[in-house]
């Protein structure tokens, strides 16, 4: 059976640009340049020029001769170095980040192949060998999905999504990884994703305009479009939610099945 | 001791507010009248990275500055948010005319002032640990409602009055 991906339910434009994120045919829009090593040091796994350390022997030095999946599934780069599964998390502040959890985890499974992904509320998280990570992590962080006033590349202590902004419209971070600089307006990261100082900062250019991202943002809000102006994603919401409570308590779903067993 | 009538009246920006306007706007409501005390309430800065594999690092949060004001220094624990300052009842109408005034000059965002009562007005025995003074002396009424929970009262409480 074939059928053609919906991605996400909705008319409103909130639901066209989670559509957009999710659709691996669409191409994001790149906006800024951040050189390799930047990235590198921004997620501080490993020193810029240092080799990637390696958790097992590479694959084909490896003896698999009765195991199937070697066959079946072709092994990421990473995955075939041996290199170690590392981290990138992202907090993405609710006034209009062009992002939000669920729709980055929803995005990360569309389109990249061997991420282990866990959202939270104010975080999420992707997982997956340090070679494909660097390429992923400059695709997010380059592209539209990424503004650096609203998005914070956050390792640990990653609370602020829900507070209000400071006066330059940037994100609360209580370990101020990235700062504001009043006369270039650009910000950058002085500190890498946990905290530790850098040795220079690493510039991300300026922040997008709050009138741009209340276009191109995947969060609902009563200041800009409310979920209640979108009947679809709200009947999609709803049905799941009924259908949850309905078949978590059992309710009415099971009862023939239960009926069945105790014998009736 | 004699009781006297008080109301709290609460500023609610917007925005977080830097420490620059903070000092600005408290120096200038500062010299009104009928000021009793004043509460700056905000997420609170760490000195030190609490968790993860930086633990330990200095954090030089450049919102944790000292700010002056009626030349004592101060040193902000956290970035400022809401600011509370209790003031005598009688005082209201002019006071609450005159802060507009100074907030709409300096602050470059939107902001809400309501008047009530937004601190805790009764002691409890948790009180007489956060103010640190020992359970037999009597609580000094201004600082119901100042302490802060997670720290004493010596690090978080000044008194500059005049």
């Amino acid at each position: 059976m074939s059928y053609k991906a919906q991605y996400s339910p909705g008319n409103t434009k909130i639901a066209e640009n989670r559509r957009n994120h999710m659709d691996p045919d669409y191409e994001l829009k790149k906006i800024r340049e951040i050189a390799d090593e930047d990235i590198v040091k921004i997620l501080g796994h490993r020193n810029p020029g240092e080799g990637y350390k390696t958790v097992h022997p590479p694959l084909e030095e490896m003896d698999f001769e009765l195991d199937m999946m070697k066959e079946m599934v072709e092994p990421l780069p990473g995955a075939m170095q041996g290199n170690r599964t590392r981290y990138i998390q992202f907090a993405d502040s609710m006034y209009n980040a062009p992002a939000q959890p669920y729709d980055r985890a929803r995005t990360y499974m569309w389109r990249f192949r061997g991420v282990d992904t866990g959202t939270l509320s104010g975080r999420q998280v992707i997982e997956i060998r340090e070679l494909d990570l660097e390429k992923i992590s400059k695709t997010l962080t380059e592209t539209e999905l990424f503004d650096p006033a609203k998005c914070g590349i956050r390792g640990a202590t990653v609370h602020g999504h829900s507070l209000r902004l400071d006066e330059n419209g940037l994100m609360f971070d209580a370990l101020q990884r990235y700062v504001y600089n009043e006369e270039t307006k650009e910000i950058s990261y002085i500190k890498d994703q946990v905290g530790r100082p850098l040795d220079e900062p690493v510039n991300m250019g300026e922040a997008l305009d709050d009138e741009h991202l209340s276009n191109i943002t995947t969060i609902y809000r009563s200041d800009n479009i409310s979920m209640r102006d979108d009947p679809e994603a709200r009947e999609v919401v709803e049905t799941i939610h009924s259908s949850r409570t309905d078949g978590g308590f059992g309710l009415e779903v099971f009862k023939d099945d239960l009926k069945r067993k105790i014998g009736e | 001791m004699e009781p006297i009538k008080a109301v709290d009246i609460k500023i609610f920006p917007y925005r977080r507010l830097k420490p620059a306007t903070t000092e600005k706007i408290l120096n200038e409501i500062i010299k009104l009248e009928g000021i009793l005390r004043v509460l700056l309430n905000g997420e609170s800065l760490p000195q030190i990275v609490g968790y993860g594999p930086a633990k330990g690092t200095r954090v030089n949060h450049e919102d944790r500055k000292v700010i002056q004001l009626k030349n004592h220094d101060f040193e902000l624990s956290v970035t400022v948010g809401e600011i509370i300052i209790t003031i005598l009842h009688e005082k209201q109408e002019t006071f609450l005319k005159k802060l507009e005034d100074i907030l709409g000059n300096n602050l470059s965002c939107n902001f809400e002032v309501s008047a009530g009562i937004f601190t805790k007005t009764k002691i409890t025995v948790s009180d007489y640990l956060k103010i640190d003074r020992g359970i037999e002396q009597e609580i000094e009424p201004t600082y119901i409602g100042l302490v802060d929970p997670g720290s004493k009262s010596k690090e978080t409480v000044r008194l500059i009055g005049d």
